[in-house]
C-alpha cells in the first residue's frame, strides 16, 4: 500500500506527435469529402463567365427537367441577403454579376455527373458592363460603380494618426519615399472547399463544415438563410487545411443549405481544385506607399503610410487586414510620428479573405525591407540600425500595445550572433562577379501572441469531465484545423492532473456540445484555449484533492496528483489511486459527486476603441529570421539555403508542434516571396492549378536552425505565447533583404521570380521594380 | 465522362486495328501520366483506351546495330536502371528522368512524352539532339520517323489513323561523343519547362567538334531541331566565340509565346544561357 510514485517528467516542452497524425498518415481520416449520408445528393454551383455583367436571361428549365436532378436554384429563389463583412454578397447573385467567381445558380442531383450535366443545360444571356480592375482607377469619378450603396467604390477605410508627421519630417536627415505592390496569393489548402448540409424534419439545420469559427459562423450564416442561429448545429469533421480561409461564411455554404432545404435531403458540395483557386478567398493584395524618415544617428522619425487595397467584387475579411497592418507600421520599432491610411476599393476582381498573418505579411514585407533601405541611407548596418530603434520591455506602442516582455533586441542580437551576420553581410556585399552570389538578410516583426480582442469577447469555453476509470474528456470551444491544439491541450491537462496523455479525449467538433469560442485565428488558440484547459484542470484537481482529503484525512494542500494517484507531496507516497477515488466520489450516496467542471477564459486585454487604441492582446511576441540565399545570376533563380529562426515563444509547449508550425510558415513565406503568384488579369484567374500556381515544395525548403526565446510570459499557459503566424510573416522580407545583399537589387513587387531577377541583372527593359 | 472501353492487346497489329477501327475516339494508354489527367479535366473524351503495356516490344530495351531500341512504354525509372543505355545516352536518360515525381517515373515513358506532343516535353529535345528515330506501326505496316517530325503542334502529331509509336531507336554513337539536357523551371523539381535544351556532339582527337545536334523545347509550337545552333559548334573547340554564336542561334530560333510560365523576352534570354551550359556538359562528357 505504501507505493511511492516517482516524480513525473514535465510534459511541457516535450516533443508530442499530433494525436490525429496516425489516422491521417494511414489514410483513415474521414473528411467531409469522404462522407456519405443516407439519401444524400450532390450539389454543384454554376458560376458566371463574366467579370461585370447584367443577367438578361437565366433559363434553368432544361436543367430542372433532367432526370436525377432534384433542385435547381437561382438568386430569384433565395433571399438577396448579403454575407461577408459588408453584407454585400448574396449567396446567389441575381441581376448583376461583379466578378468571375459569382454564383448564379446551383443544382442538387443524384450524382456528380448528373449535376455537371445539369449545369451545362442552364442557359444564361448577359449584357456586359464596363469593368474596372485597378483600385486607383476604380476611385476615379468615371469608374463603373459596383454597388449602389457604396458610392465611389469605397469598401472600407481605416485611418490612424499619432504625433506630427511634419515635425517628424522636419527633424529627419533622410527621407525615403517607396511604393510596394503586394500581390495575390491563395491558401492552397490540400483539402478543397466542401460542405454537407441537412435539415431535419423539424426544420433545424445540421451543417458539416470546415469552418474555423463554428460559433460565430452560426450567427453569420443564419440571416441569409432566414433561420434562427440557434437552429444551426455545426459539426466539424477534420479539415485539410484552413490558414484563415475558413474564417467567414462563403456563398457555397448557404447555397448548399438552400439545396438541402429545398430537396429535404442531405446535400454535399465539394469544390474542384480549379474552383478552389478561383472561388476561395485570396490574401489581400496591397499597394503601399510609404514615406519614412530617420536622423543621421539612426533614430526613426516618422512613418506616413497610404495603402490601396483591391477589394474585388465583395467584402470579406481581406478588406479589414489594415487592423493588423497598422499595428506593425505604428508599433514595430519605436516610431514617434505615424500616420496610416488605407482604402479598400471595389473592383471586378475576385476578393480576399483572412489568411495566416492577416495583413502583417504585407506590412512586414514593407517595414522589414524599408528598415534595410533606411539603414543603408543613414550609413548603418542592418543590425545596429534595428537595435537603435528596438523597444525596451515595458514600452507602449502608439496604439497602446504594452510590450511588457519585449524581446525584440534579444531576437536581433541572437540572430546576428548565431549567423555571424555582420561578417557574412559585409563579405557578400563585396562580391560583384561570379555566376552564383550569396546573400544574407534579416527581417523582424511583431504580432499579437495572447489573443486579439476584435470581438466583444476573445474567450474560450472549456468543459472537463472524468469518468469512473479516471479517463478525462476535455470539451473545448477551440477548433482543431491542423494547427495542433489537440496535442497542446492534452499535454496541459495531463500535466495538471498527473494522468497519462492517452487517458485524455478531446472533443471539439460539435457546436451542440462545445462551449463558445471566438474561433481559430490571431495565433490565439494555445494561449486562450490552453489557458482555459489549464484552468479547468486546476478546478478539477481542487475538487479531487478536496474529496481525497475527506477520504484520507490529509490536508488537501499536502497532496498532489501524480502518475494516476493522489500522493503525499513531501514523499510521493500514494494515498489512493485516482480511479478508485473517483468511484468513491461517484458512489457516495447522498454526497455523490462527479468531476465535471467548466471554465470560460477571457484574456485580460482591451477591445480597440474607435480610434484603434487599446492593449488588444494579453501578450505580444517578436521574431527575427535570417535568410541565407544563393542567386544564380544567369537564370535569376534564388535558392534559400538556410533560415535561422529566433522567436519569442514564451515557453515551448510541444516541441514537434512548434517546429511544424514554423516549417509550414517558412514554406508559405518562401512561396509568397519567391514562387507563388495568383495571376489575375482583367478579373480572370489565369493559373487555377497546382501546375501553374507554384507553391514551394520540399526541395525549396532550406535548412532551418531554431532558437527559441523562453521567458514565460506571465499570463500564458505555462508561460506560452501564440506563435503560429510570425513564421509565415517574417521569412519573405528576410529573403528579399538577402537577395539585395547578393546582387544589389531591391524587389518591392514580390514574388522575386527568376524572370524578375534575370531582367534586373541582364539589363532588360526594367530591372526588378526600379 | 462517357462510358469507356478498355482493351489491352498483346501485339501491335491488334492494337493498330483497334485504333483504326475506333474512328478517332480511341487513345493509346502507355504510362497514362498525361492521358489520365487530360481525361479527368475533359480535355480528351475517348470511348476506347488501348493499353499497349501488354505488348512486349513496347516494354523492352534492346541493343540493336550498336544503338538502343527503347520500347515506347518503358517507364523512366527503367531507363535509368539500364547502365549501358545511361552510359551511352546520359542526356536522353536525364531528360526522361526529369519528368514528374518518383511515382510518375514508374509510369511515364518516352513514347508517351513524344506522342502527347507538348512543346514543353522534357525528353523530346534530348531525343531530337540524339537523332532518335521513332518506329511507327500502322495498318499499312511500319515506317521509321525522325522524332522531330512526330509533333506538328501542341497536342497534334503526324501519326495517321491507326498508327502507334512502338519504339524509339537511339543510334550508335561515335567515339568521343556526349549529350546533355537541361531545362529551366521556376522551382527546383516537379515543374514544367519554361525552356529546355538538349545537345549531342562528337569530337575528334584534338577536341574539335565534328558533329552536333541541338534540340530546343518550350519556345515554339513544337520542340525544334536547330541546325544553325549546331553549325555554331561544329569546327570549334567550344571556345567563347562558338558559345556566343550558339547562344545567339538558339535565341534566334525561339518563337515562344508570352504566357503564365514566362515572357518571350525571358524565354529567349534563358534559352541562350541554357544552351551554353548544356553544350559545355556535353563537351565534357564527350572528352571522357
Amino acid at each position: 500500500m505504501m507505493d511511492q510514485i516517482a516524480e513525473q517528467i514535465s510534459l511541457i516542452g516535450q516533443r508530442i506527435p499530433k494525436p490525429d497524425g496516425a489516422a491521417k498518415v494511414l489514410g483513415r481520416t474521414q473528411y467531409i469529402n469522404d462522407m456519405v449520408l443516407h439519401r444524400m445528393l450532390i450539389g454543384k454551383i454554376l458560376r458566371t463567365d463574366r467579370v461585370h455583367a447584367r443577367i438578361l436571361r437565366l433559363d434553368i428549365s432544361k436543367a430542372a427537367a433532367l432526370p436525377g436532378v432534384h433542385a435547381v436554384i437561382t438568386g430569384d429563389d433565395t433571399p438577396m441577403i448579403g454575407i461577408g463583412v459588408n453584407k454585400d454578397n448574396p449567396p446567389l447573385k441575381s441581376g448583376t454579376v461583379r466578378c468571375i467567381r459569382d454564383e448564379i445558380a446551383a443544382v442538387a442531383a443524384e450524382t456528380e455527373a448528373i449535376a455537371d450535366q445539369a449545369l451545362a443545360l442552364i442557359e444564361v444571356e448577359y449584357e456586359d458592363l464596363p469593368a474596372v480592375f485597378d483600385p486607383a482607377e476604380a476611385l476615379e469619378d468615371s469608374a463603373p460603380q459596383l454597388h449602389e450603396d457604396k458610392p465611389g467604390n469605397v469598401g472600407l477605410s481605416y485611418n490612424i494618426s499619432y504625433g506630427d508627421i511634419a515635425a517628424g519630417e522636419a527633424e529627419s536627415d533622410v527621407v525615403l519615399d517607396e511604393t510596394y505592390d503586394l500581390h495575390y496569393v491563395t491558401h492552397c489548402c490540400m483539402g478543397p472547399g466542401c460542405v454537407l448540409a441537412e435539415f431535419d424534419a423539424m426544420g433545424k439545420l445540421t451543417i458539416y463544415s470546415q469552418t474555423q469559427y463554428p460559433y460565430n459562423f452560426k450567427m453569420d450564416l443564419a440571416p441569409t438563410l432566414g433561420i434562427h442561429p440557434g437552429d444551426i448545429r455545426v459539426i466539424q469533421p477534420p479539415v485539410g487545411g484552413a490558414f484563415g480561409s475558413k474564417l467567414d461564411v462563403y456563398p457555397f455554404e448557404p447555397i448548399c443549405a438552400f439545396l438541402a432545404q429545398k430537396t429535404r435531403r442531405p446535400v454535399k458540395l465539394v469544390f474542384s481544385r480549379e474552383e478552389e483557386f478561383i472561388a476561395s478567398p485570396t490574401r489581400q493584395p496591397v499597394r503601399a506607399h510609404i514615406r519614412a524618415g530617420a536622423k543621421k544617428d539612426g533614430t526613426l522619425t516618422f512613418r506616413d503610410v497610404n495603402c490601396l487595397l483591391n477589394n474585388g467584387g465583395y467584402t470579406s475579411w481581406g478588406a479589414t487586414v489594415p487592423y493588423v497592418m497598422m499595428r506593425t507600421f505604428s508599433g514595430h520599432f519605436r516610431v514617434p510620428n505615424v500616420e496610416f491610411k488605407s482604402t479598400a476599393v471595389y473592383t471586378n476582381n475576385p476578393f480576399a479573405g483572412s489568411f495566416r498573418g492577416y495583413g502583417n505579411v504585407q506590412a512586414t514585407y514593407v517595414t522589414a525591407t524599408l528598415m534595410d533601405k533606411m539603414a543603408e541611407a543613414v550609413g548603418m548596418n542592418p543590425i545596429a540600425f534595428r537595435l537603435k530603434n528596438a523597444q525596451e520591455p515595458g514600452e507602449v506602442t502608439p496604439q497602446g500595445s504594452l510590450l511588457k516582455d519585449c524581446a525584440l533586441a534579444d531576437c536581433i542580437t541572437i540572430a546576428a550572433e548565431k549567423t555571424d551576420f555582420l561578417k557574412i553581410y559585409a563579405a557578400n556585399a563585396k562580391v560583384e562577379t561570379g555566376r552564383y552570389r550569396r546573400g544574407i538578410g534579416i527581417a523582424t516583426s511583431l504580432h499579437n501572441a495572447g489573443g486579439a480582442k476584435i470581438h466583444k469577447s476573445d474567450g474560450c469555453g472549456t468543459i472537463l469531465t472524468m469518468d469512473d476509470y479516471a479517463r478525462v474528456t476535455l470539451i473545448t470551444g477551440a477548433s482543431e484545423i491542423g494547427q495542433g491544439i489537440d496535442a497542446v491541450i492534452t499535454q496541459i491537462v495531463a500535466e495538471e492532473l498527473g494522468v497519462p496523455m492517452a487517458s485524455i479525449t478531446i472533443v471539439n467538433d460539435d457546436s451542440a456540445i462545445g462551449p463558445w469560442d471566438v474561433g481559430v485565428h490571431a495565433s490565439r488558440t494555445t494561449f486562450i484555449a490552453g489557458n482555459g484547459a489549464r484552468r479547468a484542470a486546476i478546478k478539477a484537481k481542487a475538487q479531487i484533492l478536496a474529496a481525497a482529503s475527506k477520504e484520507a484525512n490529509v490536508p488537501a494542500e499536502e497532496m498532489e496528483l501524480r502518475g494516476g494517484h493522489v500522493v503525499q507531496s513531501d514523499n510521493g507516497v500514494s494515498i489512493i489511486r485516482l480511479d478508485r477515488l473517483l468511484r468513491a466520489m461517484h458512489f457516495a450516496g447522498e454526497d455523490a459527486e462527479l468531476v465535471m467542471v467548466t471554465d470560460y477564459y477571457e484574456p485580460p486585454s482591451e477591445p480597440e476603441g474607435d480610434n484603434h487604441y487599446g492593449d488588444m492582446s494579453a501578450a505580444y511576441a517578436h521574431a527575427a529570421y535570417v535568410a541565407e540565399v544563393e542567386v544564380d545570376t544567369m537564370t535569376g533563380h534564388v535558392r534559400v539555403e538556410k533560415m535561422t529562426v529566433v522567436q519569442d515563444v514564451g515557453r515551448v509547449v510541444n516541441g514537434l508542434g512548434i517546429e511544424g508550425q514554423i516549417e509550414g510558415g517558412i514554406a508559405m513565406s518562401i512561396g509568397y516571396g519567391l514562387t507563388e503568384d495568383l495571376r489575375i488579369e482583367k478579373g480572370i484567374v489565369k493559373n487555377p492549378s497546382f501546375r501553374d500556381y507554384k507553391v514551394a515544395t520540399a526541395p525549396e525548403m532550406p535548412e532551418i536552425a531554431y532558437h527559441f526565446i523562453e521567458n514565460d510570459t506571465p499570463e500564458g499557459p505555462f508561460g506560452a505565447k501564440g506563435i503560429a503566424e510570425l513564421p509565415a510573416i517574417v521569412p519573405a522580407p528576410a529573403i528579399a533583404n538577402a537577395v539585395y545583399n547578393a546582387i544589389g537589387v531591391r524587389f518591392d513587387n514580390p514574388p522575386i521570380t527568376p524572370e524578375k531577377v534575370a531582367r534586373a541583372l541582364h539589363g532588360g527593359q526594367d530591372g526588378g521594380d526600379q | 465522362m462517357a462510358d469507356i472501353q478498355y482493351q489491352a492487346p498483346e501485339d501491335l497489329a491488334a492494337a493498330s486495328a483497334l485504333l483504326a477501327g475506333a474512328g478517332g475516339k480511341a487513345r493509346i494508354l502507355a504510362g497514362g501520366t498525361d492521358l489520365l489527367v487530360q481525361m479527368k479535366f475533359d480535355v480528351v473524351e475517348p470511348t476506347l483506351l488501348i493499353d499497349i503495356k501488354n505488348i512486349a516490344e513496347t516494354r523492352t530495351i534492346a541493343e540493336e546495330d550498336g544503338g538502343f531500341r527503347v520500347g515506347a512504354a518503358v517507364p523512366g525509372a527503367e531507363l535509368g536502371e539500364d547502365a549501358a543505355l545511361a552510359a551511352a545516352w546520359p542526356g536522353v536518360v536525364e531528360a526522361a528522368e526529369l519528368i514528374g515525381s518518383t511515382q510518375v517515373q514508374g509510369r511515364a515513358s518516352l513514347g508517351g512524352n513524344l506522342c502527347n506532343a507538348s512543346p514543353a516535353a522534357d525528353s523530346v529535345p534530348a531525343m531530337i539532339a540524339a537523332g532518335a528515330v521513332a518506329r511507327v506501326i500502322g495498318p499499312d505496316g511500319q515506317r521509321d520517323v525522325a522524332v522531330e517530325d512526330i509533333a506538328t503542334g501542341p497536342g497534334k502529331t503526324s501519326l495517321a489513323s491507326g498508327e502507334i509509336v512502338a519504339s524509339i531507336f537511339l543510334p550508335k554513337r561515335p567515339a568521343n561523343s556526349g549529350d546533355a539536357y537541361l531545362r529551366f523551371i521556376p522551382r527546383t523539381e516537379m515543374d514544367i519547362a519554361v525552356v529546355g535544351v538538349g545537345i549531342s556532339l562528337s569530337l575528334d582527337g584534338d577536341g574539335v567538334c565534328t558533329a552536333a545536334r541541338v534540340g530546343l523545347g518550350a519556345v515554339a509550337p513544337t520542340a525544334l531541331l536547330v541546325d544553325a545552333a549546331a553549325d555554331a559548334l561544329i569546327g570549334s573547340k567550344l571556345d567563347e566565340a562558338a558559345m556566343d554564336n550558339l547562344a545567339a542561334a538558339v535565341s534566334a530560333a525561339c518563337s515562344p509565346i508570352d504566357d503564365k510560365r514566362g515572357t518571350v523576352e525571358f524565354r529567349t534570354d534563358i534559352a541562350g544561357v541554357l544552351a551554353r551550359r548544356v553544350a559545355s556538359i556535353a563537351f565534357t562528357r564527350a572528352g571522357k
